[in-house]
């Protein structure tokens, strides 16, 4: 009975209390909370920053445009995002040629799943290691004295040594290319592990050689993999100063290596105007690239 | 065309592959062993000797060549990747751990993680940089530097965890709760055994990627060397084996970090394996 | 038999879907209820409410007398078996079962000795001896029922929700599953709510069977009452045992498709459609030509084909419609008698056996 009675009392009385949504806010809050104070601020901070006032150690917050106009009206600055644009483009083109038959080999000719494991593994165990290390190791291998000269000399290929190879652009390539593939690797064979091998063993029995398959099959199943691989690479190539500090000696400056010298230089508003044409041209570059494909929906 | 000439070519050009990738490691690791100190980093070997090594520890008689400003260095990396290992893996999993229910602007707080390990470290670099100048801040690998790390490391400690919230069953908390065991207890004895794994690959990105971090600490650390910054700082000069010696641990460092966690790993398959193992017996 | 959980116009909608549109059921204690409902009816979604996994819209859940739905689940002491049974896959089969007393936040069991004591009786109770120390992952489907029952009875709950718990079970455990869950019930004296899309398994092991319909309480009765006399045609469509009809009631017969039905004395069972409803079992097939009682109707339709299911054969006839009419004629009763292909057959029932709907 009395039962009866609590029941009577609460029966019209709407539920409100709901379960917590609040308790989602609280697990996201420090993770929002350190992504907005340490990667949202700086990158507003430098946006705000390129246009304040440089005097020759200082900067003062009097806004003006004469960092950019100066960027813009520099051989040296334009010269910089110029070679930035063309070394990416080299590095982007070069790691598909060079990853694309790999990842072809491991994703879709290796089928015994061990070994396309193994091959993986070993393709990506260089990514563990110091990439500075991975960086400077190259400096051995192409110098005059270097590995590469030495075996083309001793095999009667060439008398004197190659002296382009170290200290010039063409060592810059070699070396992002080196370091980047895996990134360009990874994705294609992931995406040609997918695909159906009966597929093609269909167009076989039709009669359709290897390279109308790879036209019309391989390739088209592989693209979002090369995609995805592009935006790894651009997206490290683009924010790159390191290899081309290590390997160029002085002589290919990128943006980055334009901000690094800025800073170190105490010319922050312009390392800013540099910081902030860089940012956009990554934006540029990976917006156009999203729009190839849906990076969520494909990994 | 036949598809097996295809295959052998293909396979022969990954060998090559391998060696374009592997080579120039290689050839570091043979030139640490060069003599010293009059030995350069170059070939032939003089003669093979671990000097570089010694001097690498101070082992050696003063020379021409600086050793390297390793000891100090070391242990700031070592303090600075455990630091970031710890935040971000706890940032990643509670971040991740909210992603398993739907909300509203979740698509935006996705990319708002995710953008910490697109943007380069120049950017994000320079630009603490410039809040800790305009704020009076100083800058040191322990502050500025760290809080740039885990930018960097959070995001794949969160899409890992992510990988492994999308295939747990939730109706094992449910069940866990129904048992009338609290939610915090919950995850402590249910969800956190199970997602271990996940949170231990989180916690071997993030060391790694943190130990090895350079162009955020480059702006954001202040006047202290961490390792990477000590190597960076040779690239302007003439380099020496003793970088290469360098190299060499460093490298296998990392590969010891690698076995660890594998063995981690293998060990917690293993003893599932064999509680199986020894009740069928 | 007093109450021991009410639910009062409890409602639950996904964005435009309505799972639960006003729920009102009193549940008595030491009983075992089946709530028996096609999938979508919302079956899932209730039980889901009552463990407080999902929050409802509006209503109010009452357990013991008192209010519960914004109790958060480990504080109802409501019991839940879950169709994949949920084990602990990182815990042994004893671990599993004594996971729940070690870590409850009321009324811990701390003792080790008293843990092993509870473990070990339940664990014969259900009949799980021997396997104490085995991996979850390493025992059969049966098995690992059993552990998800153990392990939530061991709690002592004064209520145990089971959701489609033989749903993962092949046919032969399933039948005999049946059964022991009765038993173990019994034996705990606790109250099973038990949800199934089985309309046999529902009959088989509810004291009351609650029938669920698009987010309604359809009926709630005994077994005998529901499977004799369902409330409503969409009741009757789903116990899979009615031949039903469409139709309108006409001068005190039942006019549709098929034909004119006169009605017997009983008066037709309120729903919102007229319908009219005759068992499988009820219906006799004779040669065209036979002769039939003052009682009894008659349609004709084609043989189709006929399906041995143990001790009943079922029949299958078309009507002119084009609708399949089926009989069932129980093999205790007679030999099975074999049918013509395509031939034309009388289907004759008794006035009094169909139930009518208006």
């Amino acid at each position: 009975m009395s039962m009866m009675a609590v029941a009577e009392e609460t029966e019209m009385e709407p539920v409100v209390e709901k379960k917590s949504p609040g308790k989602a806010l609280w697990l996201l809050a420090p993770g929002v909370i350190w992504m907005s104070l340490f990667l949202v601020l700086p990158m507003l901070m430098m946006v705000y920053v390129s246009f304040w006032t440089q005097t020759t150690f200082t900067i003062e917050p009097t806004l003006t445009l004469k960092s950019w106009i100066t960027f813009f009206t520099s051989d040296t600055y334009l010269g910089a995002l110029w070679t930035t644009v063309r070394i990416w483009l080299i590095v982007l083109v070069a790691t598909v040629l060079v990853g694309y038959p790999a990842a072809l080999f491991v994703g879709l000719f290796v089928k015994n799943k061990a070994l396309q494991t193994v091959l993986l593994v070993l393709c990506v165990i260089p990514f563990w290691t110091s990439f500075l290390i991975r960086v400077l190791a190259w400096r051995p291998m192409l110098g005059k004295e270097g590995a590469i000269n030495m075996i083309l000399m001793n095999l009667g290929i060439t008398d004197a040594p190659i002296e382009v190879l170290l200290f010039s652009e063409l060592s810059v390539i070699i070396g992002m290319t080196q370091i980047y593939c895996v990134f360009m690797v990874g994705p294609i064979a992931f995406m040609l592990g997918r695909i159906d091998t009966s597929i093609i063993e269909a167009a076989q029995d039709l009669g359709a050689g290897f390279w109308r398959i790879f036209r019309t099959i391989i390739l088209p199943l592989s693209m979002p993999g090369v995609v995805v691989g592009a935006i790894f690479v651009s997206v490290m190539v683009l924010g790159e100063f390191a290899t081309s500090a290590a390997l160029s000696g002085r002589k290919v400056n990128l943006l980055g290596n334009i901000i690094v010298t800025q800073v170190g230089s105490l010319k922050w508003a312009f390392a800013a105007v540099a910081g902030v044409v860089l940012t956009i041209l990554m934006g540029a570059v990976v917006a156009a690239l999203l729009r190839v494909v849906d990076l969520r929906k494909e990994l | 065309m036949n598809a097996s000439g295809i295959k052998t070519g293909l396979g022969a050009y990954t060998a090559l592959f391998l060696v374009f990738l592997y080579g120039p490691l290689v050839v570091l690791a043979i030139l640490s062993f060069q003599t010293g100190p009059e030995g350069g980093p170059q070939f032939p070997i003089i003669e093979w000797s671990t000097y570089w090594y010694k001097h690498l520890f101070g082992l050696t008689p003063p020379s021409r060549i600086a050793p390297l400003p390793i000891e100090q260095a070391l242990v700031r990396s070592l303090g600075l990747a455990v630091m970031t290992m710890i935040v971000s893996t706890v940032l990643g999993v509670t971040a991740a751990q909210a992603f398993r229910r739907k909300f509203r602007g979740s698509g935006v707080v996705f990319y708002l993680i995710v953008l910490g390990m697109m943007v380069p470290g120049v950017l994000v670099g320079l630009g603490m940089a410039l809040v800790a100048n305009t704020l009076g801040i100083d800058r040191h690998w322990w502050s500025t530097a760290f809080v740039l790390h885990v930018v960097y490391t959070f995001p794949f400690a969160f899409l890992v965890m992510l990988a492994i919230f999308n295939r747990f069953d939730p109706s094992m908390e449910e069940a866990s709760w129904s048992l009338g065991v609290t939610p915090a207890r919950t995850f402590r004895k249910v969800t956190f055994p199970l997602i271990f794994p996940g949170v231990l690959s989180a916690m071997l990105f993030a060391f790694t990627l943190s130990y090895d971090e350079f162009s955020r600490t480059l702006f954001a650390s202040g006047r202290d060397l961490t390792l990477p910054l000590a190597i960076y700082g040779t690239f302007s000069v003439e380099v020496h084996p003793n970088v290469f010696a360098f190299g060499v641990l460093t490298t296998l460092f990392s590969f010891a970090l690698l076995g660890t966690y594998a063995a981690l790993m293998m060990l917690s398959v293993r003893r599932a394996k064999r509680v199986a193992i020894q009740e069928e017996a | 038999m007093s109450t021991v959980l009410q639910l009062k116009s409890i409602t639950k909608t996904y964005g435009d879907m309505r799972a639960l549109s006003g729920i009102d059921l009193a549940l008595p204690g030491d009983a075992y209820i089946s709530l028996l409902g096609p999938s979508g009816s919302g079956k899932t979604t209730l039980l889901r409410v009552i463990a407080g996994f999902e929050q409802p819209d509006g209503g109010a859940i009452l357990f013991d007398g008192k209010r519960i739905d914004t109790v958060a689940p480990h504080k109802r002491g409501i019991g839940f078996v879950f169709q994949n049974f949920a084990l602990f896959p990182h815990l042994s089969v004893a671990q599993n079962i004594a996971y729940g007393l070690e870590n409850r936040d009321v009324d811990p069991v701390t003792d080790r000795r008293v843990v092993d004591a509870r473990v070990r009786d339940i664990i014969s109770l259900v009949g799980l001896s021997g396997l104490e120390g085995r991996a979850v992952t390493q025992i059969s489907g049966g098995q690992r029922q059993r552990v998800a029952l153990a392990r939530t009875l061991v709690t002592e709950p004064r209520m145990v929700l089971l959701d489609e718990p033989l749903g993962a079970l092949d046919a032969n455990l399933r039948a005999r599953m049946r059964a022991e869950l009765r038993a173990i019930r019994e034996r705990c004296g606790v109250t099973f709510l038990h949800v199934t899309g089985s309309e046999a398994e529902a009959l088989a092991m509810g004291d009351t069977v609650l029938v669920l319909e698009s987010g309604r309480i359809a009926q709630s009765a005994d077994s005998d009452t529901v499977y004799n006399r369902p409330a409503s045609p969409a009741v009757a469509r789903f116990l899979n045992c009615y031949n039903l009809f469409q139709g309108r009631i006409e001068a005190g017969a039942f006019v549709g498709g098929a034909g004119r039905f006169a009605l017997g004395a009983s008066a037709p069972t309120r729903a919102a459609t007229p319908a009219y409803a005759i068992r499988y079992d009820r219906v006799s097939v004779r040669p065209r030509d036979a002769a039939i009682g003052e009682d009894e109707i008659r349609i004709e339709a084609n043989f189709v084909a006929s399906e041995y299911s143990g001790a009943a054969v079922n029949s299958f006839f078309a009507l002119d419609d084009g609708r399949v009419f089926e009989v069932e004629s129980h093999l205790s009763h007679a030999a099975p008698e074999t049918y013509a292909e395509q031939g034309r057959y009388a289907l004759v029932w008794k006035r009094e056996d169909a139930l009518v709907y208006a």
